[in-house]
């Protein structure tokens, strides 16, 4: 299978004399046509290492490659050829649905003839063609998520980043969010890379994970591998394993000193 | 052929600016345009021929060689600090993730951003320079001329507009990333127009005008002015006024500082785009986070003001929530820095206490309404925490009141004591019974302006929403103090100390009316 991203060493540090290491020496291999999970907790460098690899921001140290393409060297070769789903993206309240998708296509260079029709191609396909002129202001959670994972996909990209893609959402709009990235990788042919601390997400779609902490890639492999790695016999026992777990604590001591105090 | 990504960008900001008008998209480029013709064509030259006398008197005078750059150095600054201030108010920096994942350079984004918003900023730019070339005209220039004075305006103020829209982009990235930064970005946003604000009242009633009169004050200051860009045309501009018609009278100085002023423009579009790229960024620009001190004596005083128990630490948790936003204090700071020029260039020579107490009218409303206005700055939860405590709404609003109190009234009693020391006449007993009054005055302003807030509660996270709800209330309570001010000195002949007395009775009466309706309108919000 052919390697569409890779990364060699890349490092992001910030701070004083850059000794805040939000991404340290990540050395990393995703398939073309695999889901990947990147898993790890909040802090731990996943959506640095989704911006770095979209050519958002630059690295310190070290490189990478996506679909053949430097992210320093190529930086538009590599956003043309990937779509992203933020973490906490910023959409236009102000515009409706189709302006939005329009000006997305408009700046990923969609040709007019085809960005009209896939925009009422993927707006019938989120099931938001009803509501397409609808302000996004009165959108709801949900449907905003569809939208934005629709201005992701407007230029067709063969790479699609989805970082915490189901985080803020209710079950039923997660559902419909795992059923459309499944479909993504089965019958379309994307490789997919998620980023998000919900195991049960990365569990259900991911072929490979690899699990950050610290800015450092700890663990890498398919689940049966982690787990095989750690000892564990779930996805969360490994994670914890590797992270770090929690103290055991006594955790209704306090009540005891309020009716001590009583 | 993919068309240029500037303009798709200048096309969606045009589309969200005028996203509340939308079904008049269609039209709205033609209904201001034939309304601008019509400004230009006969509104301008209407307005102009009310004092047309005193405006070429003035224009053909020595204070005009300098007022006029002074106002071309007004607008400039003006235009440069809209855009920021526009940013500064809500800045957000997940939209510039947008851009920054899509093949595009900052430069096209800039140019996009400014382009966007550039027909709403040429309505004014037209209005202003209509205005002048309206009124130059009687004084006989020539098409060649007046078709400067035209460019004249128009580059100097894009030029502004344009300084102000990379500043913006420039201080959207630094501040947006955090929190802290956000609120020292809305709390700049209020207090950059301040220096605006003290030259204009210095022109209204400092007595700029007539001291520009003397050479020996004028020349220092046009030879100031004569440095910045914005001077430069409205020195050919004045040329023109002294040689209408003839072209050939006006300075090469003067032409060659027009010149200056075109590659000005064109240096700095070209400083803008080189500049873009350090300016649409999502890199982290701080790592440090606040930090809470341990109570000092402050917070401590005012629990114990607050009865030292649940309410105290209720009304200090109000106080530090209030205290720790740099907004908050940008407000108090952008009212004190109000009522000085207002003494300082308004009130300045009188000889009783009336002149101060009459400006108090105008503006203990705003200072009241300024510091308790918000009540739901952070959306409907952070008043749902309140209604889901035991008598929670009543201690919410008690504690408010307090801290309003707290704040408002120290304020307004020392700027008070500030404005009726310097009136030479006041003797000390009037002093005192002019400040008690104004005291109780303020506080019954504090009670109706946090009755209003309640009353009708803004829940938008906008900026601008949130400072039209303030605005409002103040107006609400400004009036009030007004027609009760002037029903009682104008219609019922009463004398200052009586119609405070009067004043304090209906303000009272109304703060305590809207703090029941507007305690009773929060108990049953949902």
């Amino acid at each position: 299978m052919e390697i569409v991203i890779r990364t060699d060493k890349l490092s992001k540090h910030y701070g004083k004399g850059r000794v805040i290491k939000a991404v340290d020496a990540l050395d990393l291999e995703v398939y073309e046509g695999e889901t990947f999970g990147l898993l790890g907790p909040n802090g731990a460098g996943k959506t640095t290492t989704v911006r770095l690899l979209n050519g958002i921001i630059k690295p310190t140290r070290g490189t990478a490659t996506v679909k053949g393409y430097d992210i320093v060297k190529q930086e538009n070769e590599v956003k043309r050829v990937t779509g992203l789903l933020a973490e906490s993206p910023g959409l236009y309240e102000k515009l409706s649905a189709a302006e939005f998708l329009e000006f997305m296509g408009a700046l990923y260079d969609v040709p007019s003839d085809i960005l009209t029709e896939r925009i009422e191609e993927l707006l019938k396909l989120f099931d938001l063609h009803e509501r397409r002129d609808y302000l996004l202001e009165g959108y709801s959670r949900g449907m905003k998520q569809k939208v934005l994972i629709a201005a992701a996909m407007i230029h067709d990209p063969p790479i699609l980043f989805f970082d915490e893609p189901t985080s803020m959402l209710d079950p039923r709009a997660a559902l419909m969010v795992k059923d459309l990235i499944n479909g993504l990788a089965d019958r379309a042919g994307k490789t997919i890379f998620i980023c998000s601390h919900i195991l049960p997400i990365v569990e259900e779609l991911c072929d490979r994970i690899g699990i950050i902490d610290r800015g450092k890639l700890i663990a890498v492999g398919t689940i049966e591998d982690i787990l095989t790695q750690t000892d564990t016999k779930t996805l969360e026992q490994a994670f914890i394993a590797l992270t770090g777990g929690t103290e055991e604590r006594e955790l209704l001591a306090w009540r005891r000193h309020e009716n001590a105090e009583a | 052929m993919p068309r240029p990504k500037w303009l798709i960008v200048a096309r969606n900001e045009y589309r969200i600016h005028i996203n509340h008008i939308r079904r008049l998209r269609p039209y709205f480029p033609i209904l201001v345009i034939g309304l601008l013709g019509a400004y230009v064509a006969f509104i301008a030259p209407a307005v102009v021929r009310l004092f047309i006398d005193e405006f070429l008197a003035f224009i053909l005078s020595q204070v005009a060689l300098v007022m006029i750059p002074i106002i071309m150095f007004l607008f400039f600054v003006y235009l440069i600090i809209l855009p920021v201030t526009y940013t500064l108010q809500g800045t957000q920096a997940q939209q510039v993730e947008i851009f920054l994942a899509a093949p595009i350079k900052p430069s096209d984004i800039l140019l996009g951003e400014f382009l966007g918003v550039m027909p709403f900023y040429a309505i004014a730019i037209v209005v202003i320079a209509g205005f002048f070339t309206a009124a130059l005209s009687p004084l006989g220039l020539d098409l060649l001329q007046i078709g400067l004075t035209a460019i004249i305006f128009v580059v100097t103020l894009l030029a502004a507009l344009w300084i102000g829209t990379v500043i913006a982009a420039v201080v959207r990235t630094r501040f947006a990333a955090s929190a802290r930064g956000r609120d020292i970005g809305k709390a700049l946003s209020l207090i950059l127009a301040l220096p605006i604000i003290a030259v204009m009242y210095a022109i209204m009633g400092g007595g700029l005008l007539e001291a520009l009169a003397d050479p020996g004050i004028s020349g220092p200051v046009k030879s100031i002015l004569s440095l910045l860009p914005s001077s430069w045309g409205a020195e050919l501009i004045l040329s023109f006024a002294s040689n209408p018609g003839n072209m050939g009278a006006v300075g090469f100085e003067a032409l060659t500082r027009f010149g200056g002023l075109l590659v000005f423009f064109v240096a700095v579009l070209w400083v803008g785009t080189k500049v873009a790229s350090h300016a649409y960024s999502i890199e982290p620009t701080t790592f440090t986070a606040s930090m809470a001190k341990p109570d000092g004596v402050v917070y401590r005083g005012v629990k114990l003001l607050g009865g030292g128990a649940s309410f105290g630490t209720l009304l200090v948790s109000v106080f530090k929530d209030y205290g720790r936003r740099l907004e908050n204090l940008s407000r108090i700071a952008y009212m004190l820095a109000i009522f000085v020029m207002v003494n300082v260039f308004l009130v300045q020579g009188g000889t009783d206490a009336e002149g101060p107490l009459v400006m108090a009218q105008f503006m203990f409303p705003f200072l009241a309404v300024f510091m308790v206005g918000q009540v739901a700055v952070h959306g409907k939860d952070s008043l749902f925490l309140y209604k889901k405590t035991p008598r929670g709404v009543g201690r919410f609003v008690k504690a408010k009141l307090v801290q309003g109190w707290l704040i408002a009234v120290p304020i307004a009693a020392g700027i008070t004591l500030f404005s009726l020391l310097r009136v030479p006449q006041a003797s000390f007993i009037s002093l005192l019974v002019y400040l008690g009054l104004i005291t109780l005055l303020v506080a019954a302003n504090v009670a109706l302006a946090l009755g209003l807030a309640l009353l009708k509660p803004q829940f938008s996270d906008s900026a601008r929403d949130q400072m039209g709800s303030l605005m409002l209330n103040a107006n609400v309570a400004m009036f009030a103090s007004i027609g009760v001010f002037i029903g009682s000195m104008v219609v019922l002949g009463l004398g200052i100390f009586n119609t405070l007395l009067l004043q304090n009775t209906v303000i009272w009466l109304l703060g305590i009316i809207f703090l029941y309706l507007g305690k009773r309108k929060l108990s049953r919000i949902e």
